[in-house]
């Protein structure tokens, strides 16, 4: 999964009939694993109910299908949950050294010793 | 799979009913380097199965090997990645993963 912020959503009329009725928002990441396709955005349809400003967490691939009831679905992001606050870990994160970048701390971030 | 180290932890109370029960973890990859051990940027949600904790360094597995690792005989639990080992030591020929 990936930790991301929702930074808007997009509507669409003309869409594929297993997207009617699915709520599609724009995510940004702000951590990424890779390495197929590294982006800025990614559009998630979301079943959990998140909001913009929201940090969530977001599923990729067949898990994210599942998620939806259907592995028909024509969809390979979805929010899996709306998170309260990410903890990290100063000293597993120090030598080597690991800080999210400025732009993309998420809310609630707290440093643990 | 890819082999991380443990950096934090994810907490979500919101969550999609399937996605509940495990605990989510942050994880960093790392790649040996003549320095040591270097993270290469690249961090993932994982969830664990084995209780692993912050500094630990472990394998991530990702799409249906991750589902498997969660959950043996019902696939209720879903994640694209999930913890599989935690590492008690790696070598390699070359001595370059020690």
């Amino acid at each position: 999964m990936i930790l991301g912020r929702v930074v808007g959503q997009v509507w669409a009329t003309r869409k594929h009939r297993r997207l009617e009725r699915q709520k599609l928002l724009i995510v940004r990441p702000l951590c990424w694993y890779g390495p197929d396709h590294p982006t800025d955005h990614l559009v998630a349809v979301d079943p959990v109910g998140a909001e913009v400003g929201q940090d969530v967490v977001v599923c990729m691939g067949l898990p994210a299908r599942q998620a939806l009831g259907d592995t028909r679905h024509p969809v390979e992001a979805s929010v899996a949950a709306i998170v309260d606050r990410v903890s990290l870990s100063r000293a597993a994160s120090a030598s080597p050294f690991f800080r999210f970048p400025e732009d993309r701390r998420p809310e609630g971030l707290e440093e643990v010793p | 799979m890819t082999r991380g180290r443990v950096i934090g932890e994810v907490w979500a109370t919101r969550r999609h009913p399937r996605m509940a029960g495990r605990k989510w973890l942050l994880v960093a990859e790392v790649r040996a380097t003549d320095q040591g051990e270097a993270f290469t940027g690249r961090v993932v949600v994982a969830a664990d199965a084995l209780d692993a904790g912050p500094g630990d360094p472990v394998v991530v597995a990702f799409g249906s090997g991750a589902r498997n690792a969660l959950e043996a005989r019902s696939r209720d639990v879903l994640a694209d990645a999930a913890i599989v080992q935690i590492l008690d030591g790696t070598s390699s020929p070359g001595g370059r993963f020690s």
